[in-house]
């Protein structure tokens, strides 16, 4: 199944992020991973959904244009 | 290659139950666990509030180090700051997670399993010989861990439980966010835990206050990001804490997510156990979770034991735990996912002539059954939450 390219995706700063592995439940696509204490979001995942946004405790993750 | 009978992923309280009881249940498996973390119980991710009865059946908190505070008293505070007492309503203690994990990591090494901090899982498969292999960096070197069966004990981000391609996935209103500060030098009853229920506080959760001595508390809430004005729950705290507490001094800061949902649909796999909040085993209504994550914790490393003796670690074997946890807890915990459901239809001024009728009931009087039974009398839109309680 070929995916539509997004808009925009979800990406973190990583400054602000508290490696609370909130947000990891709430990707549908499973495309936000936590490993090495690093919280990376998968660029080839992402659909643009937003749902991991807002419920972030500290406001770490933002929309970003995908270009 | 290390080849082990039970690798359990995640040294919190379900994962150190789960190794402490697969060892007590047959002492010749090996059994090791994995703590991604350079410190057990560290950093602390919890309000570290739990019932008595529950805690009593895995460790005794009379005198235990673990313990910050003996509870006797709860304090239901409406959105106006109106409170209900109950005192004397049951017995609960605020632990202290750092040194209750260790303990409980210490009992499970008592019992012969082997603990590694700085362990950390980063994928797994299955193989064509009836094992996992388990991909684990340790000291910047990475090895593979072949094991019979994996128990998946690492929380909220649940990776073994995505790796063995059970559905762990979180609807957006099931997730509670949550930030939480320790504050020093506030005026409060330190023989109480406070809740306090407002959507302008805290939307879809409550905010609370935990003591952890006298003047020093766990101060924090939980709001549902859909519910909220745009505000991140830390944000929520900042505001509400400035309000309540403009003395405290902050000497600690937690964020984290608390699943306020039911427990995933199936809990195992072929050679797969998970258990805690990696499945969702959280009352919904209270965010509890310690010691829901210890009694799953003990049903999986039993049933693992169990299944690894008898030669035999397949799905259907091992769907003995999944039946055994629902009857255990899950079932209950569907019905206070209703609750929580019904309760969510409750307006701050609902709850504000709620506080100020039940202050009616005498003190001595007022107990969780009679608090509830006024409520409905003089609330007959919460019927609804009690019929949902009982369908």
């Amino acid at each position: 199944m070929r995916r539509v390219t997004p808009d925009t995706i979800a990406m973190v700063d990583l400054a602000v992020c508290d490696r609370c592995g909130l947000c990891l439940p709430l990707c549908p696509p499973e495309a936000i991973h936590l490993e090495l204490n690093v919280l990376t979001v998968d660029r080839a995942g992402c659909t643009g959904c937003e749902k991991c946004v807002g419920p972030c405790p500290v406001g770490a993750l933002a929309m970003v244009a995908y270009a | 290659m290390p080849d082990v009978d039970v690798l359990v992923v995640g040294a919190g309280p379900a994962g150190a139950v789960a190794a402490w009881h697969a060892k007590q249940a047959a002492p010749g498996l090996d059994v090791v666990v994995l703590e991604r973390d350079r410190a057990i119980g560290a950093p602390v991710r919890c309000a570290e509030g739990v019932g008595d009865a529950g805690l009593r059946e895995f460790a005794n908190p009379d005198g235990a180090d673990w313990v910050s505070r003996r509870i006797t008293d709860v304090i239901f505070q409406a959105p106006d700051d109106t409170e209900v007492v109950l005192a004397n309503c049951g017995l609960g203690w605020i632990l202290d997670r750092t040194r209750f994990d260790a303990f409980l990591a210490a009992q499970a090494a008592a019992e012969g399993a082997t603990v590694l901090v700085g362990a950390e899982a980063t994928a797994m498969a299955r193989n064509g010989d009836q094992r996992w292999h388990v991909r684990v960096k340790e000291r910047g070197r990475d090895d593979v861990y072949r094991a019979r069966v994996v128990i998946g004990a690492d929380g909220v981000e649940t990776m073994v439980g995505r790796w063995a391609g059970l559905d762990t996935r979180v609807p957006a209103r099931d997730m509670e966010s949550c930030a939480q500060y320790v504050l020093q030098g506030i005026d409060f009853n330190p023989d109480a835990i406070y809740l306090q229920f407002s959507n302008a506080i805290a939307p879809g959760g409550y905010a609370w206050i935990f003591p952890k001595g006298v003047g020093v508390a766990n101060v924090g809430l939980g709001v549902v990001a859909l519910k909220s004005d745009g505000r991140n729950a830390r944000q929520y705290l900042d505001d509400w804490v400035t309000r309540r507490f403009p003395g405290g001094t902050r000497t600690g800061y937690t964020v984290g997510g608390v699943i306020v949902h039911t427990t995933i649909k199936k809990t195992y796999a072929d050679g797969v156990l998970v258990a805690g909040d990696a499945a969702h085993m959280i009352n919904p209504l209270s965010g509890g979770g310690i010691t829901n994550a210890m009694k799953a914790g003990r049903l999986a490393g039993k049933t693992a034991a169990a299944a690894i003796c008898a030669g035999d670690t397949s799905e259907r074997r091992l769907a003995a735990y999944h039946h055994a946890w629902m009857e255990l807890l899950g079932d209950d915990h569907l019905k206070y996912y209703r609750i929580k459901q019904a309760l969510e239809g409750v307006d701050d001024a609902s709850f504000n002539k709620l506080a100020r009728s039940v202050n009616n009931i005498a003190p001595g009087k007022r107990t969780i059954g009679r608090v509830f039974t006024h409520a409905l009398i003089r609330h007959p839109q919460l019927i609804p939450v009690a019929a949902r309680f009982f369908v």
